[in-house]
């Protein structure tokens, strides 16, 4: 199972999805379109556990983490 | 009549003692709920952050990142907001930057996604970052 965790007031709010169920594989990649589109950095890891910053929908990232937009505090 | 009577009160008696439970129930998960939050980012936070900066954060309650275009040091100390620090080639605070999440976070989420942001993004992240000096 996938999980797109979005940062919100709660914490975060996660998603989790099979990558071999296409309707639920397309219900993510709406998610990430529209969170991206709203201005959300999503960020997956590297095998080393780094981070790395994504711009297109990766359905083989075990975790995605969307954050809004950064400004100055 | 009497036991009729005792059936009825009883009956009230078991809604009333019902409702009390549930507003019990509701007040606690009220309580509770910022904890909850604030323990949900700090997770996230520990599950992102590498060994090192792990060790450092439960030992100082701060953890240093490197920003990936000029490899300064940076240290991210728990909180929400003015909480980034540079540090010059001997360690020693050097200038502050401010820079958040534009919505509401708890302190772990805020500091995960600083975080990110300099460790893959320096440029971008400091180009809205406010500045200050540090103490």
């Amino acid at each position: 199972m996938a999980t797109q965790i979005i940062m919100d007031l709660n914490g975060d709010t996660r998603h989790k999805f099979d990558v071999k169920d296409a309707k639920a594989l397309l219900e993510a990649e709406r998610r990430f379109k529209a969170l991206t589109g709203a201005g959300f950095t999503a960020a997956t890891r590297s095998a080393s556990g780094d981070p790395v910053v994504t711009r297109a929908f990766d359905p083989t990232a075990d975790e995605t983490v969307f954050f809004p937009r950064l400004v100055g505090g | 009549m009497f036991a009729t009577l005792l059936h009825i009160v009883n009956g009230h008696l078991g809604r009333l003692l019902g409702t009390c439970l549930h507003l019990a129930r509701s007040f606690r998960e009220w309580y509770l709920r910022p904890n909850l939050r604030e323990q949900r980012g700090l997770n996230l936070l520990r599950e992102w952050l590498s060994q090192e900066q792990l060790a450092q954060y439960d030992a100082h309650r701060y953890f240093e990142v490197t920003g990936c275009h000029t490899g300064k040091r940076y240290r991210i100390r728990h909180g929400n907001g003015a909480n980034i620090i540079e540090l010059d080639d001997a360690a020693m605070p050097r200038t502050g930057w401010c820079f958040v999440p534009r919505d509401p976070l708890v302190a772990g989420d805020v500091m995960l996604a600083q975080k990110i942001a300099l460790e893959t993004d320096e440029r971008g992240a400091l180009a809205v970052a406010n500045n200050f000096t540090p103490r």
